[in-house]
């Protein structure tokens, strides 16, 4: 058998306020904080799992979404496994600025094939009822991005939290042995296709 | 045990440029190669390594005027690296890159691949390795391009001069300045004098570290100053011989250890570099032991009051001064104190003026307050700043000390106010706006002064000191960073050395600590004694440096003893919030203070970061040369004396 990774390197890009922060805290401790503070600098951490009867340690990092701070949050982009990127489905504006963080990840990341690079995106925030940006809309800039799997997210109630993360670490564990065929185990169930995104990620 | 061989520097595209002399056969050849510093058994050596083809100058394109483009090497595959590195350099060091774009090599027509037969034999000719203990001086010069010429002690032998083409003189210099004192020599400004470390700073941090680990002090421990006086001309390994084979180059990478460090490399802020004052001597400093250090009672309502005059002028301003910075002030002086010390009011100003000024700032607060709030929607949706500016505004304030409890729950006006000074200040400086951090700022203030206008001038105040940090260009956070870099690097240079080889000697991970001054890292109440405590302005300037690094001084055993990497120590630091003593970092970081003040050959970039520059003058003027004034304050017993410029006149009446 091939040697997999056991440390996975995860990064959550967005703008500010799209809730990162949340959603990483709710799929590390499980608890949503209405009282977060907003990110300043650079935070990480870790949540180990398992994956075909192997542990792999995902190191999730969190950014400052802010322009002003980009300096300090691009020197960590590099050495990230997968990137998933956050928009919130009721802020219209930070779903259209997904392709801006999508290319200061690569320009940063120093990725070495942008086109094989493991993206996933989140909608988050759909318990909200006011939406500013539909499913359709965000699977379709999914779909003409690079078919990146795409995931309508709920930090708040924990809807599609841990199934974004895990399909996190089977793309990133597929591009690291792309030979290797990856079987779904008990512990983690990679899901191939979520309910809310069934059409980007056939 | 492995054999401990650590690379310390390592950098690509250093040239030679052999001349006919050296028995070139071609006075073009441009050997290009990699040099790096490295510790091997203790011995820290500076080798020079030759890559596989020397430069064809010919073959090497140069790109134009614009600094956005790359030089171009028309090489085989194993030059694509070099070419990597070069884009990757180019961020950080855009200075010496346009000095790459500015040279233009000469281009020599001879038959290609004449000089390639003989490349593997060519190249270990010029490959050296010699001890930094046999390096008598370092001669830096300029020619659109920096290079160095290495003298060693044994003057019969001689290193050609190294060309820095593609940048890195300076982190060169810097990291052998970890194991080496370079200091200009009187005569010559170009040329640094070499000499190996001296007992006074193994000793310094003997005490810190017993680990055999950690190679570097290892090597101090085994005081290398007699070592050097001893061995005087014992030049190792120097110019390779040209029948030595490649063994050598492969073993002397340890493969893992280096991948390590590559696959972590975290380039750096982009910090200006240049700012470092030319070559100035900056390895260590002898610190005394660090005294002990008393703090004192709040600062009480009767206390403050006996400072005052009838008419309400503040008397003694200095000893109050004092009083807050050894004890802080009782939460319900705050309100009060805190105008005075973030310079809202003066202190000399009497009731009636304060009455008025304070009327005077009223009106002129509601006035900005007036020009956002009768903005309409069309309006806004015409100015995307101020839109973009009040959407972080909200989503910030609902983030914002929302356990506190004037800011919790849903409809807390707390954070009407909030929202509403900070929207204010983005009226008052329409440049800055709002940067993340600010509602960390105001936050405090607000909460001690219960009052908007009030708040809001104290926060223009505060902000006033605090303005760099959130400037486009971080300035304010970059210099900080290097200054605190420079700080630990000569308190704790062991520490210091353990953090770069961790890639993290820019102190990244004191980031949050500089740019909202530890709102983030103490409970509430502890950030109110904190930041009156700064607001004295004592015991120096910068005293927020000293405070990072006594939290620093508390945390290296357990990131040393860990060995943490660069991720753990950001995670350990990130960490810490929540969980430090103020009382006990106040303490250590006037301890800190007064070992400092009482250090007699203090570098220049020290003092003047601390602001020493300014009050040695004043001193030296007061009491003529008899007694350094340090010692008093080092023997003071914690007392600390004022030093501020403007009270030097106390001087005199003591004296
Ligand atoms: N309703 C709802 N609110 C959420 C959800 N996730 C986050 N929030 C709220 O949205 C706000 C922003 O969340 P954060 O997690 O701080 O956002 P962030 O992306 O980390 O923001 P920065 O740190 O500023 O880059 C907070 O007030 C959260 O409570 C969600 O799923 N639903
Ligand atoms: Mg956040």
């Amino acid at each position: 058998m091939t040697a997999r990774k056991s440390l996975l390197k995860v990064i959550l890009l967005g703008d500010g306020g799209v809730g990162k922060s949340s959603i990483m805290n709710r799929y590390v401790t499980n608890k949503f904080d209405a009282h977060l503070f907003h990110t300043i600098g650079v935070e990480f951490l870790n949540k180990t799992l398992e994956v075909d009867g192997n542990q792999v340690t995902l190191q999730i990092w969190d950014t400052a979404g802010q322009e002003r701070f980009r300096s300090l949050r691009t020197p960590f982009y590099r050495g990230s496994d997968c990137c998933l990127l956050t928009f919130s489905v009721d802020d219209n504006q930070s779903f259209l600025n997904l392709s801006n963080w999508k290319k200061e990840f690569i320009y940063y990341a120093d990725v070495k094939e942008p086109e094989n690079f493991p993206f996933v995106v989140l909608g988050n925030k759909v318990d909200v009822t006011e939406r500013q940006v539909s499913t359709e809309e965000a699977q379709m800039w999914c779909q003409e991005n690079g078919d990146y799997p795409y995931f309508e997210t709920s930090a708040k109630d924990a809807t599609n939290v841990a199934v974004a993360f895990e399909e996190a670490v089977h793309r990133a564990l597929a591009a690291d042995d792309k030979a290797d065929h990856l079987i779904p185990t008990d512990t983690v169930k990679l899901h191939r296709k979520p309910r809310s995104a069934t059409s980007c990620c056939s | 045990m492995a054999e401990l061989l650590k690379v310390i520097f390592e950098r690509e595209g250093i040239f030679l440029h052999p001349s006919p002399d050296e028995g070139s056969p071609d006075q073009d050849l441009l050997v290009s190669g990699s040099l790096r510093i490295i510790e091997k058994d203790a011995e820290i050596l500076v080798e020079y390594r030759p890559l596989e083809d020397s430069v064809d100058p010919s073959n090497m394109l140069c790109a134009g005027q614009d600094s956005s483009s790359v030089v171009e090497w028309g090489q085989s595959a194993g030059e694509k690296s070099q070419s990597r590195q070069l884009l990757e350099t180019q961020q950080s060091y855009e200075t010496e890159w346009d000095m790459v774009n500015a040279v233009s090599f000469k281009k020599k027509n001879y038959t290609n691949g004449e000089r390639s037969l003989n490349h593997s034999h060519e190249r270990s000719r010029w490959a050296f390795s010699v001890n930094i203990s046999d390096l008598k001086s370092i001669t830096v010069k300029e020619e659109g391009w920096t290079f160095l010429i290495l003298q060693l002690k044994d003057s019969s032998s001689s290193i050609p001069a190294l060309h820095f083409h593609q940048g890195g003189s300076r982190e060169f210099l810097d990291s052998l300045r970890r194991f080496a004192l370079l200091t200009e020599c009187p005569e010559d400004e170009t040329r640094l004098l070499v000499s190996t470390p001296s007992k006074a700073l193994s000793q310094s941090f003997e005490n810190l570290l017993d680990d055999n680990n950690f190679g570097l002090v290892h090597k101090f421990k085994r005081d290398p100053y007699v070592t050097t006086l001893g061995s005087f001309s014992k030049v190792t390994n120097y110019i390779y011989d040209a029948l030595r084979g490649t063994e050598e180059q492969q073993q002397q990478r340890p493969p893992e250890e280096v991948a390590d460090l590559l696959g972590e490399v975290i380039p750096g802020l982009e910090i200006n570099q240049q700012e470092e004052p030319g070559f100035e001597v900056i390895t260590r400093i002898d610190l005394g032991t660090r005294p002990q250090v008393s703090r004192a009672e709040p600062v009480s309502a009767d206390e403050w009051s006996k400072h005052q005059d009838p008419e309400g002028r503040i008397e003694n301003e200095a000893a109050l001064r004092q009083r807050i910075f050894k004890g802080g002030l009782c939460h319900a002086m705050r309100r009060e104190a805190w105008k005075f010390l973030l310079g809202y009011y003066p202190w000399t100003s009497t009731l009636e003026e304060r009455k008025s000024l304070q009327k005077a700032k009223t009106d002129e607060y509601f006035r900005m307050k007036l020009q956002w709030k009768s903005i309409s929607e069309e309006q806004e949706r015409r100015n995307s700043r101020l839109r973009d500016y009040k959407s972080l505004i909200e989503k910030d304030v609902n983030r914002t000390d929302r356990t506190n409890r004037f800011y919790e729950g849903l409809n807390n006006p707390g954070l009407t106010l909030l929202h509403d000074i900070l929207m204010t200040y983005c009226m008052y400086d329409f440049d800055l706006g709002y940067v993340q951090g600010m509602s960390d700022l105001l936050s405090p203030i607000l909460f001690v002064m219960e009052n908007e206008v009030d708040a809001f001038w104290c926060f223009v105040s505060f902000m006033d000191q605090m303005h760099q940090n959130f400037e486009e260009q971080m300035q304010g956070m970059k210099t900080q960073l290097i200054q605190l870099s420079t700080l630990l690097r000569l308190l704790d240079l062991a520490f210091w050395n353990y953090l770069e080889s961790q890639e993290s000697g820019y102190l990244y991970f004191c980031f949050r600590w500089l740019l909202i001054r530890f709102k983030r890292e103490l409970i509430f109440s502890d950030v109110l004694r904190l930041w009156e405590v700064m607001w004295t302005e004592l015991p120096c300037q910068n005293f927020h440096l000293l405070v990072c690094c006594a939290i620093l001084d508390s945390e290296k055993q357990k990131i040393m003893e860990e060995n943490y990497g660069f991720n753990e120590i950001l995670k350990h630091i990130n960490e810490l919030s929540m969980k430090l003593n103020i009382e006990e970092i106040l303490q250590k970081a006037e301890g800190i203070y007064l070992q400092i003040r009482s250090c007699k050959d203090l570098p220049h970039s020290i003092s003047s970061i601390l602001g020493f520059d300014t009050q040695h003058r004043v001193s030296s003027q007061v009491d003529s040369g008899s007694r350094p004034v340090q010692q008093q304050d080092a023997c003071s017993n914690g007392h600390c004396r004022d030093n501020r410029p403007q009270n030097s006149c106390r001087g005199v009446f003591t004296s």
